[in-house]
Order: C-alpha cells, then sequence, then structure tokens
C-alpha cells in the first residue's frame, strides 16, 4: 500500500513538467507583471506542481520591466513569495547569455535562498552585485 | 547612370527642336518643349555643344585643384597673425559630412556607437569684423564640400571668387573671439578637433512630412476598440471653455522634422587626419550624406580648450601627426584583446 | 599554423623514400624520436656519454602513444584552397559613402591580424572564449551551434545556442570586440538553411553539444560539407510561423506536424514573382572579388619589424 502510493507520487513529480504548462502561449519576452515564469532551484515551494503557474505580480524596479538581478514579487501557490531573477527570454546586452525561458530563484525577504541547489545555469553577470546575492550565487552550480 | 542618359538624350532632342523650330515657325512653340529646372530659368548647357560643355567642366575642375592647391600652405600665403589661446575664446567650427555610425569599444571592453563625419573640402569663406557683423562677436563664413558653379546664381559665386575658394554645398556662420578669427581660403580639418573633446553637432533632422499628433508629440491617442467611433489617433480637446481659445503653441498635427537641431556635447573618440574623419559619440540629428554643423561645445562643464589648436590646425605646421588619433581609453585595433585582471 | 605543420612534415617524409604525388601516411613523431636516437647513437660512438644513460635516463620512460597520422595530399595546390571571404565584409546596398566601409574595412583587418577569426558558417560548432570579469578565471568559454550571422562591418554578430542541464542558452557574440580571446571551430559544417532560429523550437538534442567536445578535422579544400539533417520539432504553436515561405525552412519535418490545410494557407502567402524582381537584385560577386583581394593582402602582408 506505502510502495504504491509512494509510485504514484513519483508518477505524479514525473509528469510535473507538462502539467505546468496549461497556457498554450509562450511566455512573455520580458518579465513584468502577470508574467509566468519558472522556479529552477530546488525548493518544496516551486518544485511540487500546482495547477497554476508562478506569476510575477510586482518589479521591484523603475521601469517595470525586470532584468537579471532585479527582484519580483512572485505569485505562488496562493501565496506571495520573493524572487530575484536569475536569467530571461528577452535578449539583453551582447555577450551576456540569453534563455529559453524566465528563470527565477525563490528568496526570503532578506534575500536568503529558499532553496539549497540551483542545477540551471545562471549568467556570470549576477556576480556584480555579489555583496547581495552571494548566499544565490553560493548555492549556483553552473555558470555561463 | 540612367538619369545621366535621360538628360543627354533629352538635350539631343531639345537641340534638334530648337534647330527645327528656329528654321520656320516662331519662337513660342519651342518654348513649350524646353524643359525648366527648378533654380533657373534655362539649364547652364542650354545653349551649348557637347564639346563646349566638356570643356567648360574640365577647366571648371582644374580651377578647383588649383584654388585648393594654392590654398594647402596658408601660413607661407601671408597669413593673419595668430594670437594665444586665452580663457573664454570660441573657435570657429567646421562643416562635415554624416557618413554614418559604428561600433567602438573601450579598453575595458564596452562598445558605443559612434558616427563618423567627414570633414570634406572645408574652407573658411568670408570674415565678417564686429562691427558688420552684430556689434558684439566677429563671424567667420565657413563652406563645405564643392560642388559644381553651373547651377549657383552669379550673387553667390561672388562670395567665393572674393575668398578664391570653389563654390560649396553649404555655408554657416560661426561666432568667434577676436583672436581666432581666420583668413577667407584658409582650409579647415578634422584634426582641428581632438579625442577627448566635446562638440555640438547641428543639422536638419530627417523630414517626417505632415504628421498626427501621436508620432508628431507621442500623444496616447484612444482605445482601439470599447465603443470609440472613429476616434482612435486624435488629440482630443485642444482647449476649454473658459479661455475660448487655443493658445498658441499648442501640440497639433502638422510638418514634422526638417528643422535644425543641436545635439549637445558629443564626444570625439576618435580622428583619422588622412581622410579626415571625426568620430564622435552617439547619434547625430539629419540623415545619412548631410552637412552637419560642428563646433566647440557650449556646455560650461565639458569645454576644454586649452589643449586644442588655436585658432585652427594647420597642415603645413610644426605639429606632425599620426594617421589615427585616439582618446585615451578607446581599444585600438592593432592591441592584444582585452583581458581582465 | 597550418604551412608549419606542413613544412615539418615535408622534413621527416625525404626520409622515406616513396612518391611524392601519391597522399601517403607519415608518423612525425616517430620519426623525430628514431632521429633522436641515432645521434645519441653517434654520440655513444664517439664517446661522449656513459652508455648507461644512452635511451633511458635512470628510470623507464613512460610509454606514449604515437601521435595521429595527418594525411597529407600533395597533389593538391594552393591554389585549390578554399576562398572564403567573411560575410560582414560585404557593404550592404544602400546609398552610404564607400569610404565607410573601406574605413570600417580596415579596422576589421587590424583586428584580424591580432586575433584568429576562422571561416565558420550558421551550422557549425564553435567554441568561443571571450574576457569576462565576472566568471572564475575571468575567462569564459561557450560551445554551441552558431544559428545566425549578422550584422555588417565591425557590428557583425553571431549567435550560439546551447542545452546546458536542459536549459536553452544562446550567446550573441560581437564579431570584432576585443573581449573575444579565442574562436575555435570545433565541426565545420553547413544546415540546409542559412538561419537556425527554429532550433529555439525544435527539441532539444538537436541543440545539445558537449562542452568537451574534441575539434574535428576539417579540411581546407573542396566545399564545405552540409548536413541534410531535418529536424523534429516541439507541439506548435512555435515562436514563429516556420513554414511560412519568406523563411524558406528546409530543415524542418514539416509533413509531421502540419495538415494539408496550413500547408496550403502558407502557401497563399508566397511570392514567386519577387525573384524577378530587377530593383531587388544586388549582385555581389565583383564587389566580393575585389575585397577579398583587399583583405587577403592586407592580412598575408608580413608584419613590419
Amino acid at each position: 500500500m506505502f510502495a504504491r502510493g509512494l509510485r504514484l507520487l513519483a508518477a505524479q513529480a514525473c509528469q510535473a513538467p507538462t502539467i505546468q504548462h496549461l497556457s498554450l502561449s509562450a511566455p512573455c519576452g520580458a518579465i513584468q507583471k502577470l508574467t509566468r515564469v519558472r522556479v529552477v532551484d530546488n525548493s518544496t515551494l516551486g518544485s511540487t506542481p500546482y495547477h497554476r503557474p508562478p506569476k510575477c505580480i510586482h518589479v521591484y524596479n523603475k521601469s517595470g520591466v525586470g532584468k537579471v538581478g532585479d527582484r519580483i514579487l512572485l505569485a505562488i501557490k496562493g501565496q506571495k513569495k520573493k524572487a530575484l531573477i536569475v536569467g530571461h527570454k528577452m535578449p539583453g546586452a551582447s555577450m551576456t547569455p540569453r534563455f529559453d525561458s524566465n528563470n527565477v530563484v525563490l528568496i526570503e525577504d532578506n534575500g536568503n535562498p529558499v532553496g539549497t541547489r540551483i542545477k540551471t545555469p545562471i549568467p556570470t553577470s549576477l556576480r556584480r552585485h555579489d555583496g547581495e546575492f552571494s548566499k544565490v550565487l553560493a548555492i549556483a552550480q553552473n555558470f555561463v | 547612370m540612367a538619369v545621366g542618359m535621360n538628360w543627354r538624350l533629352l538635350c539631343s532632342v531639345r537641340k534638334q527642336l530648337l534647330n527645327r523650330v528656329t528654321a520656320g515657325t516662331e519662337r513660342n512653340i519651342s518654348c513649350v518643349f524646353i524643359t525648366r529646372g527648378i533654380q533657373s530659368s534655362t539649364w547652364w548647357d542650354e545653349h551649348l555643344s557637347e564639346e563646349n560643355k566638356q570643356f567648360l567642366k574640365r577647366v571648371t575642375a582644374e580651377e578647383y585643384h588649383a584654388q585648393t592647391a594654392s590654398k594647402l600652405c596658408p601660413l607661407k600665403d601671408e597669413p593673419w597673425p595668430t594670437k594665444p589661446w586665452e580663457p573664454g575664446s570660441n573657435r570657429v567650427g567646421v562643416i562635415a559630412v554624416k557618413l554614418g555610425m559604428m561600433p567602438i569599444w573601450t579598453k575595458s571592453g564596452d562598445r558605443h556607437a559612434v558616427t563618423m563625419l567627414q570633414v570634406r573640402d572645408c574652407h573658411v569663406v568670408k570674415y565678417t569684423p564686429k562691427e558688420e557683423f552684430d556689434g558684439k562677436t566677429a563671424s567667420l563664413t565657413v563652406g563645405g564640400k564643392n560642388v559644381s558653379p553651373f547651377y549657383k546664381p552669379e550673387s553667390a559665386m561672388e562670395l567665393y571668387r572674393e575668398a578664391g575658394v570653389p563654390p560649396k554645398q553649404k555655408i554657416s556662420i560661426f561666432k568667434v573671439s577676436d583672436n581666432a578669427i581666420l583668413k577667407p581660403g584658409t582650409p579647415l580639418y578634422a584634426a582641428h578637433f581632438r579625442p577627448g573633446q566635446f562638440v555640438d553637432i547641428t543639422a536638419k533632422t530627417i523630414g517626417k512630412g505632415f504628421q498626427g499628433v501621436m508620432k508628431r508629440w507621442g500623444y496616447k491617442g484612444q482605445p482601439a476598440s470599447h465603443g470609440q467611433t472613429k476616434t482612435h489617433r486624435r488629440p482630443g480637446a485642444i482647449s476649454s471653455g473658459d479661455p475660448a481659445r487655443v493658445f498658441p503653441g499648442t501640440k497639433m498635427p502638422g510638418r514634422m522634422g526638417n528643422v535644425y537641431r543641436t545635439s549637445y556635447a558629443l564626444k570625439v573618440w576618435r580622428v583619422n587626419t588622412k581622410h579626415n574623419i571625426i568620430y564622435v559619440n552617439g547619434s547625430v540629428p539629419g540623415h545619412t550624406n548631410c552637412l552637419v554643423k560642428v563646433t566647440d561645445t557650449k556646455l560650461h562643464g565639458k569645454k576644454l580648450s586649452e589643449n586644442l589648436p588655436f585658432p585652427t590646425y594647420f597642415a603645413d605646421g610644426d605639429e606632425e601627426l599620426p594617421e589615427d588619433l585616439y582618446d585615451d581609453e578607446v581599444f585600438q585595433f592593432s592591441e592584444p584583446s582585452v583581458k581582465y585582471v | 599554423m597550418r604551412e608549419l605543420g606542413q613544412s615539418a612534415f615535408r622534413i621527416s617524409c625525404s626520409q622515406c623514400a616513396c612518391p611524392e604525388a601519391v597522399p601517403h601516411v607519415c608518423m612525425g613523431g616517430r620519426d623525430m624520436a628514431l632521429s633522436v636516437r641515432s645521434l645519441r647513437l653517434i654520440q655513444h660512438r664517439f664517446g661522449f656519454s656513459p652508455p648507461v644513460r644512452l635511451l633511458t635516463d635512470g628510470e623507464p620512460t613512460k610509454f606514449q602513444p604515437p601521435p595521429k597520422p595527418v594525411i597529407i595530399d600533395k597533389t593538391k595546390s594552393k591554389e585549390s584552397e578554399r576562398r572564403f571571404l567573411s560575410p560582414e565584409f560585404i557593404p550592404p546596398r544602400c546609398r552610404k559613402d564607400p569610404l565607410k566601409f573601406y574605413l570600417e574595412r580596415k579596422d576589421m583587418i587590424e583586428r584580424r591580424k591580432v586575433l584568429d577569426v576562422p571561416e565558420f558558417y550558421v551550422g557549425s560548432i564553435l567554441a568561443v572564449t571571450m574576457a569576462d570579469a565576472y566568471s572564475s578565471g575571468k575567462r569564459n568559454r561557450f560551445v554551441g551551434i552558431c544559428i545566425q550571422r549578422s550584422g555588417n562591418g565591425l557590428g557583425a554578430t553571431f549567435v550560439l545556442r546551447n542545452v546546458i542541464e536542459g536549459q536553452g542558452v544562446e550567446m550573441r557574440y560581437d564579431l570584432y570586440s576585443p573581449r573575444i580571446q579565442e574562436i575555435q571551430v570545433l565541426k565545420l559544417e553547413k544546415r540546409l538553411d542559412g538561419n537556425l532560429m527554429y532550433l529555439r523550437d525544435a527539441l532539444p538534442e538537436y541543440s545539445t553539444f558537449d562542452f568537451n567536445m574534441k575539434p574535428a578535422l576539417s579540411v581546407s579544400e573542396g566545399e564545405v560539407p552540409v548536413n541534410q539533417l531535418k529536424v523534429k520539432m516541439k507541439p506548435r504553436p512555435w515562436s514563429k510561423r516556420w513554414e511560412r515561405p519568406k523563411h524558406n525552412i528546409q530543415g524542418i519535418r514539416f509533413e509531421l506536424y502540419l495538415t494539408e490545410r496550413h500547408i496550403e494557407a502558407a502557401r497563399k502567402l508566397a511570392r514567386p514573382w519577387e525573384e524577378f524582381d530587377m530593383l531587388k537584385e544586388y549582385d555581389t560577386t565583383k564587389i566580393e572579388q575585389k575585397v577579398w583581394e583587399e583583405v587577403n593582402k592586407e592580412i598575408n602582408r608580413p608584419k613590419a619589424p
């Protein structure tokens, strides 16, 4: 009985990426209000499936368009959580990476990351704000 | 090329017609067939044979060459005495052709866009002393880019003949201080400006024609739907009931562009002395190949006049310049690649 | 570099007496070792050094695999080498002064004298090393397939694409940026299309490349091999409607994703008359020839002492 339950759970976890994309339209290039984003760390909040994808509901900068290194407010699993942008679909300056999805890392209000590991590659230009995000950079494994 | 062919064809046809007309009927009929120019009532070569035309062209080219060659050495050509720089003195500017844009990199690896401006056949044409100009400052008239003399009116040609330079496509007036005056006929070069200084650039912006308020003034317009009837890009109200009139200067549709605009304090990154190119930071008003007016900046924080050639750079002076002058920060392409330590 | 290698091998070839015209295999390294050994033997005969330390310096030498055989085809001269002019050298059709393009070209040549910019095409796999103030070691190496070359003059760029940890990553490089330290071609080939932006919508395995990939040997003669690969796509919608004739894509297996209706709708947008539009014609062969001569002369010129 317990084993079967485990297997079911595992099956659900496998399906998770397919379930997440309920919307057929492509994600926005720019990260602004109501952009669907992808949480790339291994926090339970970001990785467990939910029927509604995480969405940006505020960008903490003056232009309203989030770039690498900006903080945003996420609506994720029915709660509000802050996140740090670590890659976006919109092309930035030349010689900086452009990603196929809008990647964020969940952070607490004080800037500490929620998860313990980031597997997806992260732009090195985040090190420019080294003092602020040093704990996020410490858990990252790949840089491009 | 095709245009030239047509012209020649037209000329020959007209000549034939003229011959036929003068032979028999009265002259009125011939006028119907003659195509008029925009500025002159007749073509300059209307009554010339092909040989005469070619001859005139050749003579003009030779004359231009001779004039420019004689002006190349103004110092030997009884120059006006040069005076040293003092605080508050204003140098003359130049007229340059806008060639286009390209990127430039600094030694730190940053990329900047620059506009290339070529100083082409730029000469001082006329000196107007203080009393004749406005009573406050003297002025120098500078012309740029040689053109054909055949389309210039006689009144304009007089000016160039006095200065002894070929006629120019564009002339412009620069206010200069008394110690910076130059003899008419002095050629101006790109080395007049030096890397690291800041310049102001004035030119006519690209004409956009008659435009609505959304393009011309950046109005928001109205929504596309939600019950709008024939109101999508309109200005809305232009005044209220209390003044019961439209204030002068209200933003409305009209002709956009084709006015003189100035970009202030653009940095000079690089100067090419061989081809007379100035590489100026950022964009510049006007279309490609238009003639722009380049002066030292008038913004106080950016002025830098001590180390500049005063009153201008003379090609035959003591100063030996390399082909390219660079700002200290600019990456030169012959250097090894940038490395961070 | 290539010429150096050839000359070295030519020396070694003189030892084995085989006809010059036949393409043959030389073991360069072993020959070198042989000559060293014979030298030492000579030394021994004349009694310069003790015989014990002749071949082994005290301890047995580690086995070293012989170097890979390099096949040199001497039937082909330098004339038959492929001519390649980078596309950014060709000025666009416009009313700008040719002097502007000449000046840019001069700077490009200056840069190419410092940095070796190899021949590559859209579809080739490249490894680019650039200076990066923020990465560890202050250098950043990226491997990926070139999916686009754009821009002309000094502003020329190219885009590399790779999939790392299931995450598609693209980098746009300025070809003449001084931050670029090395451009290495890992695999020189063309694809069916001149622009591979559709790889964004293709399955990730088509743009996944190993960072430790070994460079494949490329030949400098003959035509560049064209990879006839046709890719499978992710389910629609795609970022662009690649089936439309304006993209003119050959490298997608459309038959798997489109119905007859879709294909018919796309076909209606075709503009077959445009190829006969003489006003849009821009023949670059003469310009290309001129520029190639200019560039080649400058780059091959020896440096002034």
